[in-house]
C-alpha cells in the first residue's frame, strides 16, 4: 500500500509558484527524504500533506485520505514536527507532553515518551528555558506522543549538536524498525543518506529526480548524494 | 472533551504563572478597594475592570504571540480544532476573572463589612457576560492587529480609556459632561450598569441584552477577520 500519493500538486502564493507540478509516492513503512534548497517548495509540499494548506491543483492522498478535506481524522494517525514552531514560553515539558497526549485517540503513555526521548530530567523545565537542542527534542517527542502511523519531520536536526543528532538518528531508526512511515525534509545530505530509503530532489517547485541515493548517484555519474543533488539542481536550471 | 479539558487546564496554569495577570486581576482591585476604605459601591466597577483587564489587556497580546510564534500552527497539525484553543483561552480568562472577582467580593463583605451583594446569581451572570464580552473585543483586536507588540499595545489603548470613561474605575458622575457622553457609547458602560444593578439587587435587563448583542457582533467580526498565521 502507498502511504502517500501526490500527483501533479500545484500551489501558488500570488504570482509565485511555490509548487509547480510535484508528483511522488511513498510506500508504507518507508523512510522518504525530501531534499532541496530554500524556496524549492519543500515546506509548501509538506503543508499540503498534513492538511494545513489546500492545493490549487493536483491530488494528494495520505494514508488513503485527502488531507485538505479530512485533516482532523488524518491528524490522529499523523505525527508532525514543523520548522520553527513553538509552544507557550511558560509551559513545562511534562505538561506539554501530557496535553498533546490528550489530543489523540490512540496516544502512547506520555511518561514513556518523555523517558524514551531523554526528557525526564527536563520534565519541570519551562519551554522558554530550554536550549535549542532540547526544544527540538521536545517537539520531536510531541510528534510521536500520538502513536502515529506516519511522521512528517521538517528540518529534523537543525539546531542539534552532533551527539544529539546521532541520538535522534538512532531514534528515527527505531521508528523505522517499528514500521512507521517517515517523511524527512532536510538539507543535510548525510542525514538523508543515513536514514532514507528513497529521496525526492525538489528544485524550483518540481521534482528533479526520485530514487535511492545509489540510483541518484549512478544516474548523475557522481560520487555522493551531495554531488548528485548539485548536478540535478543545476541540470534543472 | 478530554482535549478541551487538557487545553483549558494548561491555559489556566499558564495564566497563574503570569505575574502581570495575577497582579492586575487579583492584587490591583484589592489595592483599589483598600484605597477606597472598602466602599462597596465601587466594587461593581472594579469587577468590570477585572474583566476588561483579562479580555482586552491580556488576551490580544497572548493570542497574537501564539500566532506569531507558530504555536497556533503547531496545534493546527494535531486532531484538535483551532477553535478549541480559542475556547480554552476564553474559559481560562473568564475563570481567572471570576476567581479574582469572588475574592474581591468576599474581602469587601468579610473584611470591610460592606453590605453583601443584593443578587449574587445575577451578579455572577452579569460578570460572566461582561467577561465574555471583554474577551470577544480582545479577539477582534487580535484579529485586526497582527503582531504581538501591536496587539498588546492596542489592547491597552482600548482598555484604559474605557475603564475610566465607563465608570469602572471612577464613578461617571465625577466626569465632565463631554467625557460622560463618550462613555455612553463604550461597551463597558452597560457592563458596569449591569454589575451595579445586580450589586444593589435591582433588575437591569437592558444592559445585559446590550452585552449579549456586543458579544454576538464582536465574535462574528473577529471570526471573519482572524487569521491563524
Amino acid at each position: 500500500m502507498e502511504a502517500i500519493e501526490v500527483t501533479d500538486l500545484r500551489k501558488s502564493y500570488g504570482d509565485t509558484r511555490a509548487v509547480d507540478g510535484v508528483t511522488f509516492t511513498v510506500r508504507a513503512g518507508e523512510t522518504f527524504g525530501i531534499i532541496g534548497h530554500n524556496g524549492a517548495g519543500k515546506t509548501t509540499t509538506v503543508e499540503c500533506l498534513i492538511g494545513l494548506r489546500r492545493a490549487d491543483a493536483g491530488t494528494v492522498r495520505v494514508l488513503g485520505e485527502d488531507p485538505a478535506r479530512r485533516r482532523r481524522a488524518l491528524a490522529h494517525r499523523l505525527g508532525v514536527q514543523l520548522q520553527d514552531s513553538s509552544l507557550p514560553e511558560r509551559i513545562k515539558v511534562a505538561e506539554a507532553l501530557r496535553m498533546f497526549g490528550a489530543f489523540y485517540r490512540d496516544a502512547s503513555d506520555w511518561r514513556r515518551v518523555m523517558e524514551r526521548w531523554g526528557l525526564r530530567p527536563l520534565a519541570r523545565k519551562a519551554f522558554g528555558d530550554l536550549s535549542g537542542g532540547q526544544r527540538q527534542r521536545l517537539m520531536l517527542a510531541l510528534a510521536l506522543v500520538g502513536n502515529p502511523e506516519m511522521v512528517v519531520l521538517d528540518e529534523l536536526t537543525t539546531g542539534l549538536d552532533p551527539i544529539a543528532r546521532r541520538e535522534t538518528w538512532r531514534l528515527i531508526g527505531d521508528l523505522k524498525a517499528a514500521g512507521t512511515t517517515v517523511v524527512l525534509v532536510s538539507h543535510y545530505f548525510d542525514e538523508i543518506e543515513a536514514l532514507c530509503d528513497r529521496v525526492a530532489v525538489l528544485a524550483r517547485g518540481r521534482v528533479a529526480a526520485t530514487g535511492t541515493t545509489g540510483e541518484l548517484v549512478a544516474r548523475t555519474g557522481t560520487a555522493s548524494l551531495e554531488e548528485a543533488y548539485l548536478a540535478l539542481e543545476g541540470a534543472d536550471r | 472533551m478530554k482535549a478541551f479539558t487538557a487545553l483549558t487546564a494548561a491555559e489556566l496554569r499558564l495564566l497563574s504563572r503570569d505575574p502581570a495577570s495575577l497582579f492586575f486581576m487579583v492584587a490591583f482591585p484589592l489595592m483599589l478597594l483598600v484605597l477606597k476604605r472598602g466602599d462597596g459601591g465601587a466594587v461593581p466597577g472594579y469587577l468590570a475592570m477585572i474583566a476588561a483587564i483579562g479580555g482586552m489587556g491580556a488576551l490580544p497580546g497572548l493570542l497574537a504571540s501564539y500566532r506569531e510564534r507558530k504555536v497556533l500552527k503547531r496545534l493546527a497539525t494535531t486532531p484538535i480544532s483551532p477553535i478549541l484553543l480559542l475556547g480554552a483561552q476564553l474559559v481560562s480568562q473568564v475563570a481567572a476573572g471570576l476567581a479574582g472577582s469572588a475574592l474581591l467580593v468576599v474581602v469587601t463583605v468579610a473584611v470591610f463589612g460592606a453590605r453583601a451583594p443584593g443578587d449574587v446569581l445575577m451578579l455572577t451572570a452579569a460578570f460572566l457576560l461582561c467577561s465574555v464580552m471583554a474577551c470577544a473585543l480582545g479577539f477582534v483586536i487580535a484579529a485586526v492587529v497582527r503582531n504581538t507588540r501591536g496587539a498588546s499595545l492596542i489592547g491597552m489603548l482600548v482598555m484604559f480609556p474605557m475603564i475610566f470613561l465607563s465608570g469602572a474605575a471612577v464613578p461617571r458622575k465625577a466626569l465632565p459632561g463631554s467625557l460622560r457622553q463618550i462613555g455612553d457609547f463604550l461597551p463597558l458602560t452597560p457592563a458596569v450598569e449591569a454589575l451595579g444593578g445586580a450589586w444593589s439587587g435591582t433588575a437591569v435587563p437592558f444592559p445585559l441584552l446590550i452585552l449579549a448583542g456586543i458579544i454576538v457582533a464582536a465574535t462574528a467580526t473577529g471570526a471573519a477577520l482572524f487569521r491563524w498565521e
